[in-house]
């Protein structure tokens, strides 16, 4: 059954998509904008979860859905006044569908009553509303709410082995009609009106239908063609008289059939030899909305029946010319010339030329239904408008990028290949491959673009935590967001979440003050955290700022001192200091409070932060504020590397993870007692790792002309490296060593450089972790 | 011959299960996800019948169905309206606008192709 798994996937996927849509629109909404679009998109959202909820058979989302749809078309209509407090409901309700799709996901179930409070609130918000309008529409109303709305299962193999067989049994709400005991001979009137032609529906079609029902007999009734000079080619002028001969077909079946002509047509069904009256259920008819119009007696006639039983309202609204009175009355027997085939050539005429569709728009229900329509057709609701897009499997587009980090690299060696002789020689090939080189720089960014989304998508969850966080805190924050459309790589994208909300977090708890010791520090009783995303040179540069009290230095050296993180003889710089706030184990949180201290500081933020090659600095100001900055990589595929010599190889160490390089002859190391450098560096002791010894090369290099690079892995711990030479910074496409050839200790990878060589990217963390191994046994 | 279907709808689970019902019956299967890309590929195609949503962005399937019989290219193309159990007024005013007939969702495959050849030769 993989088919319906691949429609589940589906699904979810335009779930996760329909629930960030949600978000974004209430943020704007919480915004004040409240115009009908927005309205219009999270109403849209809503029904397409349930929709497809309902296909799957997922109730309970359904369930709840389907209750917060009709209270969004309460509140779109103008029934419901959108007040805070129902936007409060609807963000909660945004939450409970999620809860909904994530265990219809993980094939959890939710206790049976959740959400159960916020669905008799929506009751509740509908009767009120309706209660204050209008009394006597109240108990329709509430009834809305009640419909049961059962779904009905997709069953798509069609035949009774359906994929979600076992689930649940599957109904079918078409086979609702009631068999009736009848002799079995009907006689059906069947009258189109222009309408019915203009909506595209066949009588030639129905009597196909009709004749799958049982034995049947069409006689085509032409009394109404007016003589020639007043013949209109648009109108319609032909009814047919239908005798239809089903033991045991109940009035239901043949009603069926004229479902959708139904308001379009006049029909009369009768059972034969029934006495005039009991075969017929006129009740449709007098619910249809057209206006009436008194039917003619010569109709009636024909017929041969009762006036009260062709008594058919529904009419077509514009009055179509009778030229009834100019026929005189034919006798039955008299129609028999114009049997089957003339009607059913006729019908093929009504079809191909049918009639102009204008008067459509005159009756009252097409009136009604302009308003609403129309309002939604305008708008565009979140969605950018205009622009197409094509779903690729990232596989494909990691390809891609792959390919194009090859031809980069080898567009810049056959560059590099060009030696001042050849230049002077093939002016023509130098030309051609400056070209080259500007086309697949060209290819290359093109192709980043396309893995990298704006970070709309993470921002927009943001003004919702900072609400949250300040009513548990109680002071007044607002969140400004600037520069969303900024766009970075998808894999950067994904890792950000929980970085941000956990420097928002900190912010809203530690940063900002109560609205009191604001007014008293004479700043805005409302304090603001600013969120904003620039692009600079290759990195991006994510931003989070507020104008909250800065970070208490003392506090926090006290704190680090404490906590054995900084040595109590060594004073650091308010920077420095700063900088403490991403140690591991720090926490300036006397409590642990709900909000920021959940067990784990900022050093989770540092730690997600480098993983994905970025770096975070802090900068505060006491009592203005304090600004975190997350440097981040534009794409993953593409490193920031520091190319050095070690033992006559070229190695690469990424440029996140240095600190700083110094030559050796300037660096004071010790020696400890295990045999082990150690390099001193502002009073910090620093673990020495040599890697051509480490990785067994032997190096000419005299000691004094090599050069340490500083390190510094996860959770701020430092290393230093000794190497022979540093060549300089370039950037390079990583190649994964062990989808290649293997695991390597102390390696994390490999690239291709310029001139064709291989060169291995240093795995910092995993030498220091190695090395700790080593000197342990 | 084998008919072709043109299916609007902003939901890709939807059009997903329309398009292996349609296809498993033998149809071809045609897709937009909204109105006015329903529009653009009447213009460049000729389809038998249309299937659409009403609730959709950009263009909702009632001024779809409106554009395209405004058109007068295709007076006689049937259009199916999907909509929900609970959706009478919606079902009304697609008619109005010029819809054929409708399926309700969620559909059973089997009354799907029935339905469809109740409007289709």
């Amino acid at each position: 059954m993989s088919d319906l798994d691949d429609f589940k996937a589906t699904y979810f996927d335009e779930c996760s998509e329909l629930l960030t849509e949600l978000e974004e629109q209430f943020a704007a909404i919480e915004e004040g904008e409240r115009g009908a679009d927005r309205l219009n998109a999270v109403f849209r959202a809503i029904h397409s979860i349930k929709g497809g909820a309902g296909a799957f058979g997922f109730s309970a989302l359904v369930g709840f859905a389907h209750a917060y749809e009709t209270l969004l078309d309460y509140v779109r209509d103008g029934r419901v006044e959108l007040t805070d407090d129902v936007v409060n409901l609807c963000i909660r309700a945004n939450d409970i569908v999620a809860d909904h799709v994530n265990a219809a996901q993980s094939g959890e179930d939710l206790p049976a009553d959740y959400g159960a409070e916020e669905k008799s609130r929506f009751d509740a918000l509908a009767r009120g509303e309706t209660a204050s309008e209008d009394d006597d529409m109240g108990g329709e109303m509430v009834e809305e709410f009640d419909i049961d709305f059962t779904p009905v299962m997709v069953n798509l193999d069609g035949g009774g082995s359906g994929f979600a067989a076992g689930e649940a049994p599957v109904e079918d709400v078409f086979e609702a009609a009631p068999m009736e005991a009848a002799d079995g001979q009907w006689e059906i009137r069947f009258t189109p009106h222009r309408a019915l032609y203009a909506r595209a529906n066949d009588p030639l079609l129905l009597f196909r239908e009709l004749a799958a029902l049982g034995t049947m007999q069409v006689r085509a009734i032409l009394s109404d063609v007016p003589p020639l000079s007043d013949f209109e080619p648009f109108a319609v002028y032909c009814a047919w008289e239908i005798t239809l001969v089903a033991p045991g077909l109940g009035e239901e079946a043949i009603r069926e059939v004229f479902e959708f002509v139904d308001g379009d047509c006049d029909i009369v069904i009768a059972q034969a030899g029934i006495v005039p009256g009991a075969g017929l259920d006129l009740g449709d008819f007098d619910a249809a909305p057209a206006p009436t119009e008194p039917q003619e007696p010569d109709l009636s006639s024909l017929l041969a029946l009762t006036e009260e039983e062709v008594a058919s309202p529904a009419r077509p609204a514009e009055p179509l010319p009778s030229f009834a009175p100019d026929l005189p009355a034919e006798p039955v027997g008299a129609q028999d010339k114009f049997e089957e085939a003339p009607a059913l050539s006729f019908a093929d005429l009504a079809a191909e030329i049918p009639p102009p569709a204008p008067k459509i728009e005159a009756t009252p229900v097409a009136a009604a239904a302009a308003k609403p329509a129309s309002s939604e057709g305008e708008e565009g609701g979140g969605r950018s408008v205009g622009v197409q897009s094509i779903r690729v499997d990232l596989d494909k587009v990691d390809r891609v990028v792959n390919m194009v980090g090859e031809l980069v690299i080898t567009q810049s060696m056959l560059t590099q290949q060009m030696d001042e002789t050849l230049r002077a020689r093939y002016t023509e090939l130098v030309r051609g491959l400056e070209v080259l080189a500007q086309t697949t720089r060209g290819l290359q960014d093109s192709v980043m673009a396309i893995r990298a989304q704006p970070v709309k998508s993470v921002f927009s969850r943001m003004p919702r935590l900072a609400r949250e966080l300040a009513t548990k805190t109680n002071k007044k924050i607002k969140l400004e967001t600037i520069g969303e459309n900024t766009e970075i790589d998808k894999t950067v994208i994904e890792q950000l979440s929980d970085p941000l909300t956990h420097m928002i977090r900190n912010s809203a708890d530690h940063g900002i003050e109560s609205p009191e010791k604001r007014l008293a520090a004479g700043k805005p009783e409302t304090g603001t955290i600013r969120l904003s995303a620039e692009q600079a040179g290759g990195n991006i540069l994510i931003i989070v700022e507020d104008d909250g009290a800065g970070i208490n230095r003392e506090k926090v050296l006290q704190l680090a001192r404490n906590k054995g993180i900084v040595a109590a003889d060594i004073t650091p710089t308010d920077e420095q200091i700063d900088q403490l706030i991403f140690a591991p184990g720090f926490s300036t949180a006397e409590a642990v409070s709900d909000i920021s201290g959940r067990g784990v500081g900022m050093d989770v933020v540092l730690s997600n932060i480098k993983k994905i090659g970025g770096s975070v600095h802090v900068r505060s100001w006491t009592g203005k504020g304090c600004r975190m900055t997350l440097r981040l990589p534009l794409t993953l595929a593409v490193l920031d590397v520091m190319l050095v010599k070690v033992g006559g190889g070229p190695y690469v160490v990424p440029l996140s993870s240095i600190v700083e390089t110094m030559q050796c002859s300037r660096a004071s190391f010790e020696r400890v007692p295990s045999g082990g450098r150690v390099l001193q560096v502002r009073g910090e002791y620093v673990q020495v790792i040599d890697l051509g010894q480490r990785f067994g090369l032997s190096t000419q290099t005299a000691p004094d002309d090599q050069f340490v690079v500083l390190c510094e892995t996860e959770g701020n711990q430092k290393v230093a490296l000794v190497v022979d030479d540093i060549i300089g910074q370039q950037q390079v496409v990583i190649k994964s060593l062990e989808e290649n050839f293997e695991r390597v200790e102390g390696i994390a990878g490999g690239t291709i450089l310029g001139d064709g060589n291989v060169a291995l990217i240093v795995d910092v963390q995993g030498l220091r972790t190695t090395h700790l191994h080593q000197n342990a046994a | 011959m084998t008919l072709r279907v043109l299916t609007v709808d902003d939901s890709r689970t939807i059009l997903a299960m329309l398009h292996h019902t349609l296809s498993n019956a033998g149809f071809e299967v045609l897709q937009a996800e909204d109105g006015k890309q329903g529009l653009d590929v009447l213009k460049a195609q000729a389809v038998d019948v249309v299937i659409t949503d009403i609730n959709m962005p950009v263009m909702d399937g009632i001024e779809f169905i409106k554009n395209v019989r405004a058109t007068g290219q295709h007076n006689s193309l049937p259009i199916l309206i999907l909509t929900t159990e609970t959706s009478q007024d919606k079902r009304d005013q697609g008619k109005a606008a010029g819809g054929t007939g409708w399926i309700v969702k969620p559909f059973d495959p089997e009354k799907l192709i029935s339905v469809i050849h109740r409007v289709v030769h």
